[in-house]
């Protein structure tokens, strides 16, 4: 069984806005705290982050994830030296 | 509504933990092995912890009708010491014919380096040797994905090994396709900050759909919530899911998986027959 769209927005609006609201105080509190994060990694991927939930889609979790994820290397076996079965 | 904990670590609860399990429906869970939280000096430690695993948790669970089975093996965290790895890994066989043990795990990676690579691969053949089901570990936050793509390779370079013997933890939205599109089963943690909700765990059955997925609590000594399941199973219902569905999901599945363990075939027993 699915929900409908509106059934989804309805159950689940306040959840959603109160989440925004504690990031919102979260980048309150970084502003004025002493000192500044504005070249730090991490502070780069929460904007990344809350830019990809602005896109369209079904996949922004996935997405999320993804940014906050490091790369798959194919040839993670080599650059390891390990051996595996065949 | 009766449910299977395929993934809690009752060595960190107490025993009012599993009265409570018991009260909201857990009938059977699965224990893997894990990091102590610090590491292990000796092959002796381990032995120790193997006993109370499949002697003094199965005998705690019982007092409250609930059936404990087991997994064995030394933790990726650990397995930096390659030689204290090697040890027990030989000392494992001891324990693989005791009634509640339903294989190897759960073995993984950690900072997916080259001594966890190792020692995975060599877990991997010992359940082979000796014909066991597996339970996979899968690293955490920016280190799942590569992990979990490592671990599949690893795996599958394996000819013996059968993927629908294999239970790949830890899934959330970027690693869930990877495991099942190869045919492994997949099983979701339901952990407070880390890992998954139980919301987003909905989701995941929503769009995956409930084969060969499962659900955990993992239950263990960080912030973690041994009754997840239960929130899982009321966030479906609050859904609209019928109750066919959240049953093959927290009970029907794991049986399915388990039952691939002569062990687990042959002691099960169905709390409604």
């Amino acid at each position: 069984m699915s929900r409908s769209a509106i059934q989804v927005l309805q159950a689940e609006f306040h959840t959603a806005r109160a989440k925004i609201l504690e990031l919102a105080s979260f980048l309150d509190r970084l502003e004025r705290a002493e000192g500044t994060v504005e070249k730090e990694r991490q502070l780069d991927l929460i904007r990344q982050g809350i830019a990809a939930l602005s896109e369209e889609g079904t996949d922004r979790a996935e997405k999320v994830q993804l940014l906050m994820s490091r790369d798959y290397d194919p040839n993670w076996r080599s650059n390891l030296n390990v051996d595996t079965r065949s | 509504m009766d449910y299977i904990d395929p993934h809690i670590h009752m060595v960190s609860r107490t025993t009012d933990d599993y009265e409570t399990l018991a009260k909201m429906g857990c009938v059977a869970m699965s224990e893997p092995a894990f990091w102590a939280g610090f590491d292990r000096g000796s092959v002796e430690s381990f032995r120790d912890y193997f006993r109370q695993l499949t002697d003094f948790e199965p005998k705690r669970a019982a007092q409250y009708g609930i059936q404990h089975f087991t997994w064995l093996c030394i933790n990726a965290k650990e397995a930096e010491n390659v030689t204290l790895s090697r040890e027990v890994i030989a000392m494992i066989p001891e324990f693989l014919s005791k009634p509640n043990v339903l294989g190897i795990g759960e073995i993984g990676l950690n900072k997916n380096t080259r001594n966890e690579s190792i020692i995975f691969l060599e877990h991997v053949d010992l359940a082979m040797r000796f014909d066991q089901q597996i339970l996979i570990h899968t690293p955490h936050l920016e280190d799942k994905y590569q992990g979990t793509r490592m671990i599949l390779d690893m795996l599958l370079s394996d000819s013996r090994v059968n993927p629908s013997r294999v239970l790949v933890d830890h899934v959330e939205e970027h690693t869930i396709r990877h495991v099942l599109d190869r045919g492994f089963w997949a099983g979701m943690t339901l952990y407070p900050i880390t890992k998954c909700t139980p919301q987003r765990a909905c989701d995941m059955i929503e769009m995956y759909g409930p084969e060969r997925l499962m659900a955990n609590s993992a239950g263990d000594w960080g912030p973690s919530k041994p009754t997840a399941i239960p929130d899982l199973i009321m966030e479906m219902r609050r859904r609209g899911h019928s109750p066919d569905l959240i049953r093959k999901v927290v009970y029907e599945n794991p049986i399915a998986f388990f039952s691939q363990s002569k062990t687990f075939a042959g002691s099960y027993r169905n709390p409604n027959s």
